[in-house]
């Protein structure tokens, strides 16, 4: 079954439901059914927390992928006062999987949350919300309610500081969150420690996404045995995925780890070209995921990536101006405080409407194409956070998936056109 | 020419672009199009390190440090 | 021993004066410092390197500056008069002026000694107290000076004027602080949403 869950701007977002967070989609976001679902909340040290995520390998839904025992670890290692941090905002526009999970089991990312603090010995909690969706702030806040009255279902004993996140590309990144909840602008600042050494006023700082949170809770309520395993045994689990994420209507759905993309996609989707791991992944060509599995491992193995799961099949349109559309749309979005992303980027951009223009090269005016790859290289890694990183390497997969696309607009020709849709070649 | 054991990182959002340290260290630094530092990732070499440092300390915004190298 | 008669006058006399040079010389290379403009003729660091020697050799001018107007007997004033400005007798309103500004010089001259210990904010906001500074000293020697009605005096004042409005002015105007605000390209506007189906 799924549910409609409108989205500011009139768009929805179809969530259907899952083997494991989205398990209870239709018992509804209450505390009660969640309780009854899940039991109680176990009391769990540190070194058992660490152990039980290990042992399922939780890898942070945030993007990077990174192991959440090693970050308990880390925190513990670091010192005492230690400050636990659930990111709901998502900052990239067409992910929309922590925000529907905050709408629809918010209970599942708040008991991950709270078992995190008390296995850090901690009572400070801060969650950092979406401030320009208005549902899942008071989402969160009924549910925060919902516990406070009913201490027999749930007696957290931690206190909760709320926060909401501006509206912009890089305000989801770590450095950016932590500034929000110092009180200063919500953007990115160099970080020469990591947040788990020193963070949020020095202390010890466990940040991770709302999606991570959950997974964490699930497997200290049920145990590790409810994961589902997949084809490889690399990564244990399930996980979220948002379909067309900037489209009118979406789709969050959950996803065993190691699924092929053949039950996951329709056959019109899987003939066209995919951009996977949203606006700072990699294009995989037409027919390019017939072969692949939901899976980190396989994926990177193939020069792909499945980012904060965001999927954009690109089922009309053409790539490159998808893609220069986008460049663009990042070089806005810098926060305009690091000179080679702030210059860079739309520097980049403007190498992309260069490629995207007809006829540059039939012209004589020189390729575009190598101005492109030396400004991603001269962007790359150049700044407080990964924004230039993802915008260099969105660029860089145009030139690399849909060189005889890029060839064909530097001749003057797009083979696209919005009326039209051209049915894609899949290698045989 | 022994490899050292730190690195050059730049504080990017201090960095205003004044090139001293391009200026003090050409073999580590070089700039680019619009006049910020291009640094070499890799450890600076023991017999550049007084160099390296001094670029550190000259810098007006203090937006280079050295720190311990990756592995 | 120290030196009677007007020999102490002289050096107080001498020492302001060339401060006024030595402060005006310092605040326009400060500016010329903040120029983005790397390896050309004259190099950045040269640059910052004479700000600095300028800097300090301000602050060693104003300390004998402030030594000899307390040594010298024929005016009245403590050596605690030297950094704060209180219980004046002698020209009160124009010796509370250079007093002000040399506790700012030395300020300045102090925290730029030791920057590396501070954050670079703080830093960098005392030390535009230098233009204040500068104004109050100006207004100290213009009020106090005994030079001030000769023709060298007034001409090395307004000098000092027109270049060190010149040079705030450049600074203001032509010298916008990097990075800016990106700018989006023109062809395509987008909002929040990117992509655009």
């Amino acid at each position: 079954m799924s549910i409609l869950l409108p989205l500011p701007g009139g768009r929805t977002v179809e969530v259907a439901a899952g083997l494991a967070l989205l398990a209870g989609l239709d018992d509804g976001p209450g505390l009660g059914p969640h309780v009854a679902r899940h039991g109680e909340l176990p009391r769990v040290s540190a070194e058992q927390l660490a152990a039980l995520a290990a042992s399922v390998n939780v890898r942070g839904r945030g993007g990077a992928g990174f192991p959440f025992a090693r970050k308990v670890a880390g925190a513990v290692e670091s010192g005492r006062r230690r400050v636990v941090v659930v990111n709901i905002s998502e900052g990239e526009p067409a992910s929309l999987k922590d925000a529907t999970l905050a709408r629809v089991a918010p209970h599942l990312v708040l008991d991950g949350a709270v078992l995190t603090a008390r296995a850090l010995r901690t009572r400070t909690v801060h969650l950092v919300l979406p401030g320009d969706q208005p549902s899942v702030v008071s989402a969160i806040e009924r549910a925060l309610a919902e516990r406070a009255s009913a201490p027999g279902l749930r007696a957290d004993g931690v206190s909760w500081t709320l926060h909401e996140a501006r509206p912009r590309f890089v305000a989801g990144q770590s450095a950016a969150v932590l500034e929000l909840m110092a009180g200063r602008p919500n953007l990115p600042v160099t970080s020469w420690q990591p947040a788990t050494e020193s963070g949020h006023r020095g202390r010890p700082t466990l940040v991770s996404n709302a999606e991570t949170y959950a997974h964490v809770a699930r497997v200290a309520l049920l145990g590790p045995d409810v994961v589902p395993l997949s084809a490889t045994s690399e990564e244990a689990g399930t996980t979220l995925l948002t379909l067309d994420g900037d489209a009118r209507n979406s789709r969050v759905l959950e996803v065993p780890l190691g699924t092929p993309w053949v039950r996951v996609l329709s056959p019109d989707e899987l003939t066209s070209p995919v951009l996977l791991g949203g606006y700072h992944g990699t294009w995989a060509s037409a027919g390019a995921l017939l072969d692949r599995l939901v899976c980190r491992t396989d994926l990177s193995a193939h020069g792909l990536t499945l980012g904060a799961g965001v999927v954009l099949p690109l089922t009309e349109g053409c790539p490159v101006d998808r893609t220069r559309r986008l460049v663009s749309y990042l070089a806005s979005e810098s926060a305009g405080r690091c000179g080679p992303c702030v210059n860079g980027l739309p520097a980049l951009a403007a190498a992309m409407e260069a490629l995207h223009v007809h006829g540059e090269l039939a012209r004589g005016t020189g390729d575009p194409r190598t101005e492109v790859l030396r400004l991603a290289d001269l962007v790359d890694r150049r700044g407080a956070c990964a924004h230039p990183d993802g915008t260099a390497r969105l660029a860089r997969s145009l030139l690399s998936a849909f060189p005889d696309e890029v060839e064909a607009h530097l001749r003057g020709r797009c083979d696209f056109d919005r009326s039209g849709v051209r049915r894609w070649e899949v290698p045989a | 020419m022994s490899r050292g054991d730190r690195s050059l990182r730049v504080d990017w959002p201090a960095c205003r672009a004044r090139g001293l340290c391009y200026e003090l260290l050409p073999e580590a630094v070089l700039l680019d199009d619009w006049g910020y530092p291009r640094v070499i990732e890799d450890p600076i070499p023991a017999d550049l390190l007084a160099d390296a440092r001094e670029a550190v300390r000259v810098c007006p915004t203090l937006a280079l440090r050295l720190v311990p190298a990756k592995r | 021993m120290i030196p009677d008669g007007p020999l102490l006058w002289y050096v107080n006399r001498s020492t302001g004066l060339v401060l006024i040079l030595l402060l005006t010389t310092g605040i326009l290379l400060g500016v010329w410092s903040t120029r983005g403009d790397a390896g050309t003729r004259v190099p950045r660091f040269a640059v910052q390197s004479l700000h600095r020697n300028v800097g300090l050799l301000s602050l060693l001018l104003l300390v004998i500056h402030v030594v000899s107007a307390v040594l010298d007997e024929f005016v009245d004033i403590r050596w605690w008069q030297a950094v704060v400005p209180a219980d004046l007798h002698y020209e009160a309103g124009w010796l509370a002026a250079g007093i002000v500004a040399s506790d700012l010089i030395v300020a300045v001259a102090l925290t730029s000694i030791v920057r590396h210990r501070l954050s670079h904010r703080g830093w960098l906001l005392l030390h535009l107290t230098s233009y204040a500074a500068w104004v109050v000293a100006l207004a100290h020697g213009l009020g106090i000076g005994t030079d001030t009605g000769s023709g060298w005096a007034r001409w090395t004042y307004a000098t000092s004027g027109v270049l060190v409005t010149g040079a705030v002015v450049w600074r203001l105007i032509a010298r916008p602080e990097r990075p800016t605000a990106p700018v989006t390209p023109a062809a395509v506007h987008h909002d929040r949403i990117g992509g655009l189906r």
